[in-house]
């Protein structure tokens, strides 16, 4: 139970890749390869580039270094399901914040070890100030 | 319906703060309004949202309530988390077909 109380904890997948950073990176940030295994886009690799994942995940480059290290916000709409709108209340639309870094780093072998980390939920009513997803142990 | 609610009810700074105060600690309202600057029954109105989105637990002893977080009621929020967790190894797939198919 106390492992499902703490939604907050980051999700980390770790790779190896065969091929050098220069290229994986090529392939986070060219559109038409993004769109190949995430989703199409008009990401730029640069700080303030905007582009969506989904209709409801709105995405944002906050660090790009180039064949190192991506870091994105990841902002997504909480879909309002249909029987949920009569329960919906005095509650205002809200979003969930967080953030996903990409890090390269050379492997001996000239390959990449890739480690995305997606982390930092937080719980964000429409037009107001995130609140940290803090949870109860 | 629940996980709705849920995110509906923790996305209020104030109805959060009163989440994390309650947590690991059995309180009344009026033991609970001493660290808040909001009136009673404003408070009153914050359990009520977090009760009926399964986050609190009131329990009736004579004349008293006494409210607690209920962590269970975090679960819907856990599950959301862990749709990334299956998400992103089957992106990562599908980047590794990718980089293969590129062009050295």
């Amino acid at each position: 139970m106390t492992r499902q109380s703490q939604p907050a904890t980051p999700v980390i997948v770790e790779c190896d890749l065969s091929e050098p950073p220069g290229k994986v990176w090529k392939a986070l940030t060219v559109p038409e390869l993004l769109a190949r295994w995430l989703t199409p886009n008009d990401i730029r690799p640069e700080v303030g580039s905007r582009f969506r994942v989904e209709p409801d995940i709105e995405c944002e480059v906050l660090e790009a270094e180039p064949n190192r290290r991506l870091r994105l916000s990841w902002r997504e709409r909480q879909e309002d399901s249909e029987d949920c709108q009569e329960s919906r209340g005095d509650f205002p639309e809200s979003f969930v914040e967080s953030i996903v870094t990409f890090e390269l780093t050379e492997t001996l072998t000239g390959g990449t070890h890739l480690r995305l980390v997606h982390e930092g939920f937080e719980v964000v009513e429409a037009g107001a100030a995130p609140t940290q997803l803090l949870m109860a142990a | 319906m629940l996980e709705f609610s849920v995110f509906r009810a923790l996305s209020d700074p104030t109805r959060r703060a009163v989440f994390e105060r309650l947590c690991g600690h059995e309180m009344t309202v009026s033991a609970l309004k001493a660290g808040f600057t909001i009136s009673q029954p404003a408070i009153s109105q914050h359990l009520a949202a977090l009760r009926s989105a399964g986050l609190v637990h009131e329990r009736r002893q004579g004349r008293f309530c006494y409210y607690r977080a209920d962590p269970r009621g975090l679960t819907p929020l856990a599950k959301w988390v862990d749709r990334y967790r299956v998400f992103w190894p089957e992106r990562l797939e599908k980047l590794k077909t990718v980089l293969k198919e590129m062009d050295p």
